[in-house]
Formats: structure tokens, sequence, C-alpha cells
């Protein structure tokens, strides 16, 4: 049926190579209806959808907000928000693409650092955005308008002098009859800002606040999102679900879901070293996978690599009649 | 009528409960959820599948 004269590659005058070339097929054509075994997988898969989601339904947890989070955990929201006025919070100190601060935060490998390359394009100073900004947009509060000016207007030493005394004093906080009860101490307008803001952070405003976008449908939720992962009510939630990085996260779900099964190779580079510990973590793990795609992506071309279909012979199980009948 | 409500809500909300603390195996540094390990099962018994069951014939037969 078949011989080397009529192989492509011999027609081009080279050695038939039959990882390279194809050989010409002298047998009989059998139609086969394409259109029809598309419908029928089509029809399959969609009952098999309707039935999965009768039957399992779908993850439904509730969102987790900057008013959940400070309902739940005011002292932790209170906790969080002294790092944000006085920048030291993990968003203050994280580089591009939020902030400068830290030009030494961003990953790198040798001179490859995209991070760096594309500089700050979402700046967020967190003192004012996170604290300042949506304390002025309450209405008709004299004393924190006097407080916030007090704040602003002292200089860097006086200010941190205010926030590293209540950063201190609020690791012992408590909430009681609606209030944070921080002990007393010089504070200065701090504390009262942070109480206002933790009362505003339990009315549901801060949420509004803290979105960019004041259109009805905002989707930019980076600055919530952002605030309530600088806490650990948000970790401490991701732990209890396995869903943080070191707990191969990415491919799971909530519950007893079924997840993102498919990302097990991109997660499994987290769990072992030297990925596992390195502040570059991500851009190491981004390389690798990029350099397995490139490697799938030219199979065709990598001598060895393209001969194991051959070599496996698993073609042969597939198509085992049809090497029965010319045996 | 109130019935039908709690039916279609329940039919709604799925008829297995998957919510609740999940299932994880853990082997060296090796952690899997039990339902992700039950996709991963099926996806290799229709791989199986796919390359075991004979192909249909012209005429009907195997």
């Amino acid at each position: 049926m078949t011989t080397a004269d009529e192989t492509n590659g011999r027609r081009h005058g080279r050695r038939f190579n039959p990882d390279r070339d194809v050989a010409v097929w002298n047998g009989k054509y059998l139609p086969y209806d394409l259109v029809k075994e598309f419908l029928i997988a089509l029809v399959v898969v969609t009952l098999l959808v309707v039935l999965l989601a009768v039957v399992f339904s779908s993850p439904d947890d509730h969102p987790v907000t900057v008013r959940s989070w400070s309902t739940a955990q005011p002292v932790d929201f209170a906790q969080t928000a002294i790092t944000e006025l006085d920048g030291s919070s993990a968003v203050a100190n994280y580089g591009p693409p939020y902030n400068a601060t830290n030009p030494g935060a961003t990953q790198s490998i040798g001179p490859f650092s995209p991070e760096r390359w594309f500089g700050v394009h979402h700046p967020i100073d967190t003192a004012n955005d996170y604290v300042i900004a949506p304390l002025q947009t309450l209405p008709d509060r004299a004393a924190l308008d006097a407080s916030i000016n007090a704040y602003t207007s002292a200089s860097s030493s006086q200010q941190a002098n205010w926030t590293t005394a209540y950063e201190k004093a609020v690791a012992n906080a408590t909430f009681a009859q609606g209030g944070l009860k921080v002990p007393s101490g010089a504070y200065g307008p701090v504390a009262p800002m942070i109480s206002a803001l933790t009362s505003m952070a339990r009315s549901g405003a801060l949420d509004g606040a803290l979105l960019s976008s004041r259109q009805f449908y905002g989707t930019d939720y980076t600055k919530p999102l952002l605030f309530i992962a600088d806490g650990t009510y948000l970790a401490n939630l991701g732990q209890a679900q396995h869903l943080q990085g070191s707990q191969w996260g990415m491919m799971n779900e909530t519950g007893n879901y079924p997840g993102q099964a498919w990302l097990w190779l991109y997660t499994l580079w987290y769990q072992v070293a030297p990925m596992k510990t390195s502040s570059n973590a991500d851009l190491q793990v981004w390389a690798i996978m990029m350099l397995l795609t490139l490697i799938l992506a030219l199979v065709p071309f990598i001598p060895g690599l393209r001969s194991i279909p051959r070599w496996s012979r698993i073609y042969r199980l597939i198509w085992r009649q049809h090497y029965r009948d010319i045996s | 009528m109130q019935t039908l409500t709690a039916v279609m809500g329940h039919m709604v909300g799925g008829l297995i409960n998957l919510t609740g603390p999940g299932h994880y195996i853990h082997w060296g540094f090796i952690q899997i959820s039990a339902a992700n390990l039950v996709v991963i099962g099926l996806m290799v018994v229709v791989f199986a599948a796919a390359i075991l069951i004979p192909f249909r014939r012209p005429g009907g037969r195997d």
C-alpha cells in the first residue's frame, strides 16, 4: 500500500523519517460524519452539565468584604488599619505596581524583572487611600475632621510616635458595646481616626469608599481586596479551606467541590525548593511553565521527544483491529 | 405550592451538599483534595476507555 518512493520525504530528495514525513495512503477511504459526532458530544455534555448541576450545585460561599471582616474581627481590622496608616503593611511595602516605596521588593531572575519594567501603574498610598480619604467622606464629623487635620499637619516624626504607640496598644484592644476599646496612651488623633474607620467599616461604608470606580457596577476590587489581604482574617479563612499557596491551593475549591485539577503542575513548583522559600517564586514558576509550554509547542521538532508516540506504540493499541487485519 | 417551592429550592441548592469541611489526602509534600482525586480518577477511566473501546466498524460490526 505504501512504498518509500511514495513518501513526501523521498519526493523532496530526503531520506524518509517516520517522525517527520507522512507516508501516502493508498488504501480504502471510509466516510465519517464529523458533524454528527460533534452534535452527539454536545448533547451528551449538555445533559451531563445539567444533571451534575442539579445533583451537586456549585460552591456558594459568602464573599469576604471589609464589612464582614471588621464585623467578625474588629481588632484584627484595627491592627491592620494602623499599619496602613503608618506605612508598615505588606501592601505599603509591596513595590510595583502599587507603590515605589520598596524597589528591592520586585521579583527578578537576574536582569529579567517585568514587575520593575512596568513600574507603578496602579498607585496605592495606603495611609491616604485606606484611612484618611475614606474618613474625609464621612459627613458632619467636626471632631473627626479636626483629628484628621491634626494628623496630616503634624511632622512625620510626631505621626510616627502616635502610630507606633497605637500599634503596640491595639494588640491588646478589645471590642465591646459597639466600640473599639484600646488601653489609654499618647496616640494623639490616631485613636479617634482608627476608631471611626472601624465603625465606618462595620457599617459597610468603607467597602464603597474603597472602590476605584464610582459606577453602579464597579468591578475593580483591588483596593478593598489588598486591604483585606493585609489582615489575618482572610488568610485564616483560606488556610481552613486549603486555599493557601503552600497547600496546593491553586487546585482547590471550597468545601468538598472539585477544583482546578489541571493546575497541578503550576502549583507543584511552589511546593519544592528553591521556589518554596524564594522571594522570586512567582517569576520562577512562571519561567518554568513558559519553558515547558515552549517545549510542548516544539515537540514535533525535538528529536527523541517527538519519537515517543512511535516508540510507546499506543497508536497500535488504538488501531489494533487495523494492524490485526494487515498482519 | 410551598412543597413544590421547597422541592425546587432543594434541587437548585443541590441534591448532594458538598459544602462543609473538605477532605484531603497527604502523601509526603503532595496534598490533594478527595474531590480532585475522584475527578482525576474519572479522567483516567475516560482516557483508558477511549483507547480500549473498539471503533465501530462499517456495517455495525466491531
